[in-house]
């Protein structure tokens, strides 16, 4: 019995802040859960909204599992864009590969046919400041405005104004390029057949 | 500053200068290093995280002063880190349900404050000795000391490596940017300027002094 | 074999590549006040090893075992901090009782590691990378305090030949550190896209 009464005469101070500390976190964390659900919404149907500016809602049609060159699946969420009518007018998912530093997270928007690239950005990377940074600039991301939806070349020269599947490269910045088109070049033929074998998009694309 | 042994009014107002420049946190005394190179890219987030500082540094002041005699030596520290760890933890969710995009640069440099040795340093210090008025100007002044050196060496970096303030541009266009400055070669070498310049102004005031005093 | 290869990869990407000091400037406030000689900079070097091999374990375990599962997840940085404070106590009662030399030659490095930005920072990457695989969550904690040592041994030699050069009064110390820092920085951003 001494024995306790010690343990309780030690650390009842450490018990009655944990409950109070306890309390004001889940307080806390209560109160303003759902702004930062919210936040992460709205971050994401604004990235959304600024490749396909027609679209007013962007509805969640399914989520899809890419591999990645390696082989290791990433979950992708695939958005449909929905008009003012409701009409389908693209889709948008999220992917993911490896860049010059670390790994960089883009947003894909295509048409609805699935045949042409309405254009990327970039959720997340950690590029060198000044080079491979330039991949958000519209100067490289400008190049897949209207791009075919098939397997696009990275070249060192070229003119970057003709919009065809040749993409021009940063100059000093070539890996992160490169790092781009392979993103979407592993990305696309997969989201292509799941969606076809889902229905989502007709056969014969 | 340990125990107060002059008349109140010259006690309050060396505490509250202490931290701003005789015991600056990042020039004088060195600590919590780690925030100070990682997040000074930018004024923005240096500010955001310097206001974070101070936010913590009061809450936690005031909890443990109003506990100091209750305290047991020795689970002092833990006791500390726990509070911090609280404050900290709102802090967070403070700054992902309001100040999203600055979260996302912060990133993971908001819960290492747990660790920042400022904030344990003047707990162990400051507050866990002195009664709760002390604490606050020790807790604010300190804060003060730290964003305000944090903002010095943001504006120092975020000027020569985008030529703008607060991304509001300042320097001609005719400015190469130097991209240097934003990676942590920039951040370790401004730091150790400015740290250089602090000493030669410490030395020149000191040599000043006994002057002063030998005349 | 090919996790063998991925296990390999993930261990020299956080050594010379992502190496915390350099480019996560973690671990800043040991790393200025310790390395003044190569031999307490190994000391501490291998300490922090230790420790953060074991923190970086239990809070991956912790998280996955018992904050998820119980959408505990807002007391995560309390839970880490107590558990990165409560093995650091255990390796030093452990080291006390059965290696005492080793205890004594650690001297009071041991309980400044909990302080230590990188132990905290890792056990936050972990999370942050989504990691959710055990064995290369020890081969990152494991391969961090590598990083953190070749890091920390090298400014210690370099500082020791500084200490006999000429280096102007305003600089000597902290200043001359940092600078000295800042330099590795550039020289290990060499390494930088080595694995792709």
């Amino acid at each position: 019995m001494s024995k306790i009464k010690f343990f309780i005469q030690q650390s009842w101070l450490l018990l009655v802040c944990s409950l109070f500390f306890g309390l004001l976190l889940a307080g806390a964390n209560a109160v303003w859960t759902p702004r930062i659900e919210q936040n992460k919404i709205d971050k994401l149907n604004k990235l959304m909204s600024s490749l396909i500016p027609a679209a007013k809602n962007f509805q969640l049609a399914g989520t899809l599992t890419i591999n990645s060159a390696k082989g290791k699946p990433i979950p992708t969420d695939l958005y449909k864009a929905l008009a003012e009518d409701g009409d389908c007018i693209g889709y948008c998912f999220n992917t993911a590969g490896p860049g010059f530093t670390d790994k960089i997270e883009l947003v894909l928007a295509v048409d609805k046919n699935f045949k042409k690239i309405a254009g990327f950005n970039v959720l997340s990377s950690n590029e060198t400041p000044g080079f491979g940074d330039r991949i958000k600039q519209p100067y490289y991301r400008n190049q897949f405005a209207g791009a075919p939806a098939g397997p696009l070349d990275l070249e060192k020269t070229g003119d970057p104004k003709k919009i065809d599947s040749e993409i021009v490269a940063i100059t000093g910045a070539t890996i992160s390029s490169e790092a781009v088109v392979d993103i979407v070049n592993n990305a696309l033929p997969q989201l292509k057949k799941q969606m076809k074998q889902k229905g989502l998009i007709e056969d014969g694309n | 500053m340990e125990t107060n042994t002059q008349n109140p009014p010259s006690i309050y107002k060396q505490t509250l200068l202490a931290g701003l420049w005789r015991e600056n946190p990042t020039f004088r005394l060195l600590l919590g290093m780690c925030p100070t190179l990682a997040v000074t890219a930018a004024v923005k987030p240096a500010l955001t995280m310097g206001l974070a500082v101070v936010f913590v540094l009061l809450c936690s002041n005031i909890v443990v002063s109003m506990m100091r005699n209750l305290l047991k030596p020795h689970l002092r520290i833990l006791m500390f880190t726990l509070t911090i760890a609280t404050f900290v933890t709102i802090v967070d969710l403070f700054l992902k349900a309001y100040l999203p995009k600055m979260s996302e640069t912060l990133g993971p440099y908001v819960p290492l404050i747990i660790v920042n040795c400022i904030i344990i340093g003047r707990a162990e210090a400051c507050a866990s000795k002195n009664p709760i008025l002390i604490s606050i100007i020790d807790a604010l002044s300190m804060g003060a000391g730290f964003t305000i050196s944090l903002c010095v060496l943001a504006s120092i970096r975020e000027i020569l490596s985008t030529g703008a303030i607060w991304e509001i541009n300042i320097l001609p266009k005719t400015f190469v940017p130097w991209a240097a400055m934003r990676m942590p070669v920039g951040a370790f070498i401004t730091l150790g300027l400015l740290l250089a310049l602090v000493n030669v102004i410490t030395a020149k005031s000191k040599s000043l002094q006994t002057q002063k005093n030998s005349k | 074999m090919d996790t063998l290869t991925t296990l390999l990869l993930t261990f020299i990407s956080i050594v010379l590549i992502n190496n915390l000091v350099f480019t996560k400037f973690l671990g800043i406030c040991p790393y200025l006040g310790v390395s003044g000689r190569i031999d307490m900079a190994f000391g501490m070097g291998l300490a922090v090893t230790f420790v953060v091999t074991l923190a970086g374990t239990l809070t991956f375990l912790l998280d996955h075992l018992i904050l998820i599962p119980m959408n505990l997840e807002v007391t995560r940085y309390v839970c880490y901090i107590l558990v990165i404070a409560g093995a650091v106590q255990l390796v030093e009662m452990y080291l006390k009782k059965f290696f005492p030399a080793l205890y004594d030659s650690f001297g009071i490095f041991l309980p400044l590691i909990t302080t230590n930005c990188a132990i905290l920072g890792l056990c936050l990457f972990i999370n942050l990378w989504g990691i959710d695989n055990l064995l290369e969550a020890v081969v990152l904690s494991f391969g961090a305090g590598i990083g953190f040592t070749i890091a920390i041994c090298i400014m210690a030699g370099i500082r020791e030949n500084l200490d006999l050069a000429d280096v102007p009064k305003p600089l000597k110390g902290a200043p001359i550190t940092l600078i000295t820092a800042g330099l590795l920085t550039l020289a290990f951003m060499g390494f930088a896209g080595m694995i792709r």
